[in-house]
């Protein structure tokens, strides 16, 4: 196990600093000036100069980037003043420390994954296990067309509909926001109800189906059919023994599902104006503001592959038959 | 002064001119009529002592408390005033910053430049060259300190320092006597290294008097000195490039939080004395701000009017254009709107690199279809089609239309034919960039097909809203045409016409985008700006604007910008404000 996740880390840093070389040398190929973003009025060769020195775009780009590498490990100093280590530098649009921001949008986004990836475990894998327990018959039926009509579903369309609906026309419910669990639990649960509600049905969808056909599968193979053979409930063979082998296929998707959303929903956030890394990416990728961009891009990424991680090292306990490699 | 990167800077500070369609906060959503806006053609007055003593004309049947919250969809990149430029951060700044000169708005709608933080709105010398402020008794910084001229002092002293670039610069260089960024040479490090102004151009004899002394002529100060950019800066609190983050405020309200691209939240400066600022009120408890909410997002919720969006209001988020007509279509809706002039005008800039034959330049002007970028853009509550490039609301503006743009919104093709047929170029390729923004794609269309109509080998080139402006600001780019927009800071074409018109500005990054320069018009503007007689310059402007515009065409004016803005049910005197292009947040208050 050891000798597993020590070499699965070590890939995972490799991927990490490939995707950190192409983002930032992807970010010269865009043909725009940040310098002359910040540059304003009666802008004149000289004063973009000085801009670019603070904002230590004025020497060549592999030096840029060494520089930004070894800021993340060791820390650097700007204009802005002293960024300690993980420094990833100051936002080139609003001078605000990077990792600062990041840790600052972070709960918003965990607290919508969290939350959404419970509703949609908790009624894709029930929807998908009952499903698969009655097929054939009008609940499998149901199940089935109604996820496929719901995958097809976008957050973008369902997100305004639903508040149209819930929020302007209705007033069932609160505006979608996001107030700290600290401060307002409250106020937590009800500015994010929304938001989960949507993210859960594109979700749901997907994990309806695969948690359905997994288990159909399950309940094909010998050992379950061993085990009814033998006399055992139905109940009993099929959380005893056909449930834990569908998990498989189910906690990878999920992982990857969770990695992703970690790193920002964007479009969620995007759709119910909710201040967290999504939308912190895609603000910085439109403001050309690089040390954001490497910031969130590098965040997420090690998010993914950490739970890939995750999720090699759980095959090993959901299933003692595979052995991590 | 500025140029309108709607999608990515909102909307610009400056000038003019937003009608506010009644106090109590209706209006008749883009009703505004070229008289109207002719009303607000406004020779701004420059007001005395009386008119510059506090407290602010009441607000009809406000009271103080509760909570406004606003929505805004840009984050407030900037706090420190002297990087202050965009209307929404200007609108803010407002509320926690106070200026020597400040625009003051009476109920029935008249502004007079008042004395802020000063006694009145300042006093000249006989050649205006020299102004003199004196701050009134009373004026505090949050922290009780009285606001005093060394802070003054500073405050323009810290507007030379390199960090110090996205400000206006008009007084710098007015101090300097130099024009671009040659101002800075006059205190390349700001105070911070122990040098400050002489006295020869700044002079703070005593804690209350302030002296500028100008090379030339600057009858212009009372009207530059009230853009945010110029609010005072505290110098025992400056913290340099962290100033951004905390600045000390001296207005009706103090930050108490402030999460960039999130929230911010505003209560209120209990050292604010309200018998020193004729302008401000302080009635809400707090502004409770959120950043990144679009335009639609905030529509949608004003237009609901539901639960906390009965107190919530905008500052600068206007009604998207494809809600406009809904909202014009709902009395219900339209009672709680504003409707106003933007100060950008929308134009056609000519790369004249490219196009040099002027006769190719008429036959685009005279095809182009001004109508269908006002549909584009909501129709009537979104713009208004424009003949000229001085806007209804800055002083010197005529009615002309040399090329039809109003009394043809279509666009002649057949005149645009024979023009182009006569200048033998009939077939010649064109390439017409524009940033590719639902509206400016729609136009685009509607253009090509004119101009492919007229004889043009059009190829569209549309390029990434977020690069725009940096794309067709390079002086070596590859465009024959593309569409620009100004607006000016104050109501005086000095603000427009030297800075989109002036040969002498042509750099990569300026806004003279059509790379114009024609030496006698460029001596023309320096003639006219030393005019000290504000109405004479006004008319000189606008001739020689109108002149440009027939002789050389350097752009095609198609529309002066406006826009609608909504707020829920129970915000109070919500009024548009000219000077801040939008509501004018320090005269809100929440209904009981």
């Amino acid at each position: 196990m050891l000798r597993f996740l020590v070499r699965r880390s070590l890939g995972a840093m490799v991927i990490l600093l490939i995707i950190s070389a192409v983002t930032f040398f992807l970010f010269y190929a865009v043909p725009r000036d940040p310098a002359m973003l910040a540059c304003g009025k009666n802008c004149t060769p000289d004063a973009l100069e000085v801009i670019r020195k603070n904002m230590g775009i004025d020497e060549p780009i592999p030096m840029q980037y060494w520089h930004f590498m070894i800021g993340i490990f060791a820390g650097r100093t700007f204009a802005q003043g002293a960024c300690p280590a993980p420094c990833f530098g100051y936002s080139f649009a609003n001078s605000d420390p990077v990792w600062d921001t990041i840790l600052d949008r972070f709960p918003t986004t965990v607290s919508l994954t969290v939350g959404g990836a419970i509703v949609f475990l908790v009624i894709g894998l029930g929807a998908g296990m009952i499903a698969a327990w009655k097929r054939g018959t009008f609940a499998d039926k149901l199940f089935s067309t109604g996820s496929l009509v719901l995958s097809s579903m976008q957050i973008y369309f369902v997100g305004p509909l639903v508040m149209a609906l819930l929020v302007f026309n209705l007033g069932l419910l609160d505006q979608p926001s996001y107030v700290p669990l600290s401060e307002d639990p409250a106020g937590w649960f009800m500015g994010l109800l929304i938001p989960w509600m949507v993210i859960q049905i594109i979700f749901t969808a997907n994990y309806t189906r695969l948690s359905r056909s997994s288990m159909i599968e399950q309940l094909a193979e010998d050992h379950v059919r061993t085990a009814r053979a033998k006399g055992m409930s139905g109940k009993f063979v099929f959380f005893r023994y056909a449930w834990r082998g569908s998990l498989i296929p189910i906690v990878t998707i999920f992982g990857v599902d969770l990695g992703s959303l970690l790193g920002g929903a964007m479009i969620t956030e995007w759709t119910f104006s909710l201040p967290g890394l999504g939308k912190l990416a895609v603000d910085s990728v439109a403001n050309t503001d690089l040390p954001m961009v490497m910031g969130v891009m590098l965040f997420s990424a090690t998010f993914i592959i950490l739970f890939n991680v995750i999720v090699d090292a759980a095959y090993a306990f959901i299933d003692p038959r595979v052995r991590l490699a | 002064m500025r140029t309108a990167r709607v999608s990515v800077v909102g909307l610009a500070a400056g000038a003019l001119i937003l009608t506010g369609c009644s106090s109590g906060g209706g209006g008749d959503a883009g009703g505004v009529s070229k008289d109207d806006a002719a009303k607000q053609q406004i020779k701004y007055e420059f007001g005395d002592a009386k008119d510059s003593t506090g407290p602010a004309e009441p607000v009809k049947g406000a009271k103080k408390g509760g909570v406004l919250t606003v929505y805004q969809r840009d984050s407030f990149a900037h706090l420190d005033p002297a990087q202050i430029y965009v209307s929404d951060e200007g609108s803010m700044s407002t509320l926690i910053h106070r200026r020597l000169t400040s625009y003051k708005r009476d109920s029935a709608g008249k502004y007079t430049v008042v004395g802020d933080l000063a006694t009145d709105s300042g006093t000249p010398s006989k050649d205006q060259r020299t102004w003199k402020y004196t701050l009134k008794d009373g004026v505090k910084w949050e922290d009780g300190s009285p606001i005093t001229s060394k802070d003054i002092r500073h405050t323009f002293e810290r507007q030379f320092a390199p960090f110090i670039s996205e400000g206006p610069v008009f007084i710098q260089q007015w101090m300097a006597g130099a024009s671009g960024t040659g101002y800075r040479k006059l205190l390349p490090d700001g105070p911070y290294k122990g040098d400050h102004l002489s006295d020869k151009v700044l002079e703070t004899p005593n804690d209350k008097t302030i002296v500028f002394h100008f090379k030339d002529p600057q009858p212009d100060l009372p009207y530059a000195l009230g853009m945010a950019g110029y609010a005072a800066v505290q110098k025992k609190g400056d913290t340099k490039e962290k100033y951004d983050k905390k600045p000390v405020a001296s207005g009706p309200y103090k930050i108490e939080s402030f999460k960039s691209g999130k929230s911010m939240k505003l209560v209120r400066n209990t050292e604010w004395d309200a018998k020193t600022d004729p302008v401000r009120h302080q009635y809400p408890d707090s502004h409770n701000i959120q950043f990144g909410v679009s335009f639609e997002a905030s529509t949608k919720r004003l237009v609901s009017d539901s639960a906390e969006n009965q107190t919530a209001v905008s500052y600068s988020n206007q009604v998207d254009a494809s809600s406009m007509q809904s909202v014009r279509s709902d009395p219900k809706v339209k009672d709680r709107s504003l409707s106003g002039y933007q100060p950008y005008v929308g134009k056609i800039s000519f790369n004249m690199d490219r196009l040099k034959n002027k006769k190719v330049r008429e036959a685009i002007a005279y095809a182009l279809p001004a109508q269908s970028l006002m549909q584009a853009f909501g129709g009537s509550g979104g713009g208004e089609l424009a003949g000229n490039y001085l806007s209804p609301t800055v002083a010197g503006h005529t009615e002309s239309d040399p090329y039809g743009k109003v009394e043809n919104p279509q666009g002649d093709v057949k005149k645009a034919k024979r023009i182009l047929k006569e200048a033998g170029k009939t077939g010649m390729k064109l390439t017409f960039a524009y940033q590719n923004s639902p509206e400016w794609s729609d136009f685009s269309i509607a253009a090509k097909d004119n101009l492919t109509k007229a004889g043009f080998d059009v190829q569209l080139k549309d390029i990434v809203t977020d690069t725009y402006y940096d794309q067709i600001g390079k002086i070596k780019n590859n465009y024959d045409m593309y569409h620009s927009s100004w607006g000016a800071d104050w109501p005086s074409a000095s603000t427009v016409i030297p800075p989109t018109l002036d040969g002498r500005q042509v750099q990569d990054g300026a806004s003279n985008y059509s790379h114009y320069n024609n030496p006698k018009m460029n001596k023309e503007m320096d003639r006219i700006s030393k005019i000290k007689d504000a109405d004479e310059a006004a008319k000189e402007w606008g001739k020689l604007s109108d002149e440009i515009l027939k002789k050389d065409l350097p752009d095609v004016p198609l529309m002066y910008y406006k826009q609608i803005q909504l707020h829920g049910s129970k915000v109070g005197g919500a009024v548009m404000n000219n000077v801040i292009s939008g509501i004018d947040p320090t005269q809100l208050y929440v209904k009981k």
